[in-house]
């Protein structure tokens, strides 16, 4: 066989050959496109490019986590939507994972009325469309609550409307920072005591009142000291005025309502993936844990969890997922997040479609992704060690 | 004026040879395919009554419908060959950007940056629109700068969006201003209380003013604070189709200005004496050959539509009707819904009769 002749047939070069040649094509594909849409853009008198992000937003936004102001440009007015995002589906995906849990558990549960109405839930929520329950939760938010004037006060300080529930901000940080560290210490000790009590009750089999020390360090030290951060913080106390209360932080309705509707619902498809998981632990698995003496409570945190967790994480993240997709349709009751804001006022604003969808697209991948790594790597760390 | 007369004289008569020769016109790929396929593609509001607006039996109705309708008499001869497309705030610009449709009538701002970035041309005007709010009675507020600490419901990507936000920062006073994807779910949102207010153009106002539960209860502030003058879209590109679209408009404001209308319009095309009004109708001249339509193009508009003032009657006397409570005082004759303008641009001294106050002269069509 001639050396050309062996070269072309070796393996490792065809197989290089071919990668090479598809990234090429797919390479070759997009920039087509690219510039396709560059001058087709150019020609329609569409303007391109990406200066707008530098532009003044003029933009209003009611639920702000950012420094961000109508003077600020769109880049910080995206990092604003972007932040109120992430947000509303990390609230929403813990909300959901507490009540997915519960909903799940009980649906196994021996108790008749209980685990019924867990299936009820499970099967009411799963067949409607989740626009509608945002909607539903929205007004229903909305129409639970009375005006500013007529506001429920918390304490005089906090006052919940249909205007949102208005709280206090300190008007300055620095003691609760001391508070914080002196926490992050207390917690630190209370740490090293209960190794060291560890070694000495493997050692010694003497016990040690960690119960008394943990209250203390963990919980009766920080308090006090958050509770002196309270009193000596000047507080921003909000006042009704005219139309609105004034000063404070707003946790507006379309937070609540969006993080209500979207944890309920994912709720009802965690509970399914809970249900699963538990049911995939074989039957030998809780007899032998029975068998050992341990309660239910022992066997349902030591053994089905555990093994429980490795079936449900894969379809737990694609759950994730959908929550941090779904909060985009925060946008129909003027929640401002990402969709709303980017792609509703900054598009309008800018008309730069191309543009602004693809970097939207851009994010909700990145977070997605981003979603997706956490999970795999936890998955990586319950899933079964073989062989 | 005169001298924009002569040269739109001149640019005429030097035209003229060369379209009775052989008809040689620019090529117009808008007019070819809307000449194919037989109807006209018209981008409309989702629903506004005045503007457009379907009713149960899915009949559409109102002034921006009525320009829809004058296009299509004036290109295809037959003024109910359109088909509708409803548009959203954000979708209007897309839809008209990628050909799905072949003008956007849709109460639509003329703005500079629109022009500008968005590869968009403004054929006119067929309303002045002027930004201003709905509050519930009982709150007490009269002036939109009685708006101090409000919530404001608005559409998001809205002219109102972004004006209410510096005219109030310009102010120094405090809004929360709230943005949902449509209309109708930022007024459902002020209905079920969530905002002070919601802001959208008087004659916008005045027509969503019946999706309320209870519309004795709210006022509609007749104080404007932005003057949104609002008319039919093109796309950039096809300079033939837009000036179709332009003078299809003018054509039907001059028809006002000379006492043509959809009755008398037989007789004054047969008796008329006017030169004006004999070469507006197309009884002399060649003018609509010049755009590659028929020359009683204008003709078929007001017969099957009517002039700018029949149209807008049509589509508003039920503003009259129904009571516009403060805003109607002091308005003029057509004006149901608007109010004196304080800056005037023009000579326009009000919203709608603006159109009848300006000088226009300019629209008419020049000796040849």
């Amino acid at each position: 066989m001639s050396p050309v002749l062996a070269f072309v047939n070796n393996r490792r070069v065809r197989d290089v050959f071919w990668q090479i040649a598809v990234c090429a094509t797919a390479a070759g594909l997009i920039a087509y496109f690219v510039r396709n849409a560059s001058d087709n853009m150019a020609k329609a008198g569409i303007a391109s490019g990406f200066d707008f992000l530098g532009r003044t937003s003029g933009i209003e936004l009611p639920f702000l986590l950012t420094r961000y102001t109508p003077q600020s440009t769109i880049l910080e007015l995206l990092w604003a939507a972007v932040v109120n995002t992430m947000t509303v589906a990390l609230v929403a995906i813990l909300a959901a994972t507490l009540l997915g849990f519960a909903l799940g558990i009980a649906r196994l549960s021996r108790n008749w009325l209980l685990s019924n109405l867990a299936g009820a839930y499970v099967e009411v929520v799963r067949n409607i469309p989740v626009l509608f329950f945002v909607l539903f939760w929205y007004f229903a938010v909305i129409a639970a609550l009375p005006g500013p004037r007529e506001a429920i006060g918390i304490f005089a300080v906090a006052f919940l409307s249909n205007r949102g529930l208005t709280v206090p901000t300190p008007q300055a940080a620095g003691a609760f920072s001391l508070a914080a560290l002196d926490s992050v210490i207390c917690v630190g000790a209370q740490i090293a005591i209960a190794a060291w009590a560890r070694r000495r009750r493997e050692r010694t089999s003497r016990g040690f009142p960690l119960w008394s020390s943990g209250a203390v360090l963990v919980a009766g030290v920080p308090l006090l000291a958050f509770a002196a951060a309270v009193a000596a913080t000047p507080w921003d106390i909000p006042v009704l005025r005219g139309f609105n209360y004034r000063g404070g932080f707003v946790l507006i309705p379309e937070f609540v309502a969006l993080v209500a509707a979207l944890a309920t619902y994912a709720a009802a498809f965690i509970a399914e993936i809970v249900r699963g998981g538990i049911l995939a632990v074989p039957k030998g698995q809780l007899e032998a844990a029975r068998a050992l003496g341990l309660g239910p409570g022992q066997v349902l945190r030591l053994v089905v969890i555990p093994q429980a967790l490795r079936v449900m994480v894969p379809p737990l993240t694609s759950q994730y997922l959908n929550v941090l997709k779904n909060s985009s349709l925060g946008a129909a009751i003027g929640f401002p997040e990402l969709m709303n804001v980017f792609v509703g006022s900054a598009l309008n604003i800018t008309g730069q479609a191309v543009e602004i969808i693809a970097i939207t697209l851009g994010i909700y991948l990145a977070i997605g992704l981003a979603v997706s790594a956490l999970m795999n790597w936890y998955n990586a760390r319950v899933a079964l060690v073989t062989q | 004026m005169f001298i924009r007369r002569v040269v739109l004289g001149a640019a005429v008569t030097s035209l003229l040879p060369v379209a009775s020769l052989a008809q040689q016109l620019a090529p117009s790929p808008t007019l070819d395919a809307i000449k194919a396929r037989g109807h006209v593609e018209c981008g409309v509001h989702l629903g506004l009554p005045g503007f457009s607006f379907a009713n149960d039996k899915g009949e559409w109705s109102g002034i921006d419908v009525d320009y829809c309708r004058a296009v299509a008499a004036a290109v295809l001869g037959d003024a109910g060959k359109v088909k509708y497309t409803p548009t959203s705030v954000q979708q209007r610009w897309p839809v008209l950007q990628s050909g799905q449709v072949d003008l956007l009538s849709r109460n639509t701002t003329i703005t500079f940056s629109r022009n500008a970035s968005l590869g968009v041309n403004f054929q006119g005007i067929n309303f002045y629109e002027g930004q201003t709010f709905v509050v519930r009675a009982k709150a007490g507020a009269k002036e939109p700068k009685d708006l101090d600490g409000a919530t404001i419901c608005v559409a998001a990507g809205s002219t109102e969006e972004k004006t209410a936000a510096d005219w109030y920062a310009e102010r120094k006073l405090k809004v929360t201003i709230i943005n949902f994807q449509k209309n109708d779910d930022a007024i459902a949102a002020y209905d079920a209380g969530r905002c002070d207010a919601y802001t959208a153009g008087l004659g916008a106002l005045a027509g969503q003013r019946i999706k309320l539960k209870e519309t004795g209860e709210h006022l509609i502030m007749t104080e404007t604070i932005s003057n949104d003058p609002q008319g039919p879209v093109t796309r950039w590109g096809d300079e033939r189709w837009q000036a179709v679209v332009r003078w299809t408009l003018n054509g039907t404001i001059a028809a006002e200005a000379l006492g043509v209308t959809s009755r008398n319009v037989d007789e004054m095309k047969a008796k008329s004496t006017n030169a004006e009004v004999r070469r507006l109708l197309g009884v002399e001249g060649n003018f609509g050959q010049l755009l590659g339509l028929s020359n009683d193009w204008i003709y078929q508009v007001i017969k099957q539509v009517g002039n700018y003032g029949e149209s807008y009657e049509r589509t508003w006397a039920w503003a009259r009707r129904s009571s516009l409570p403060a805003a109607r005082t002091s308005c003029g004759r057509r004006v149901d819904c608007c109010t004196p303008r304080r800056s005037s641009e023009s000579g326009i001294r009000d919203q709608v009769s603006g159109i009848r106050c300006r000088d226009s002269s300019f629209l008419l069509i020049p000796d040849p």
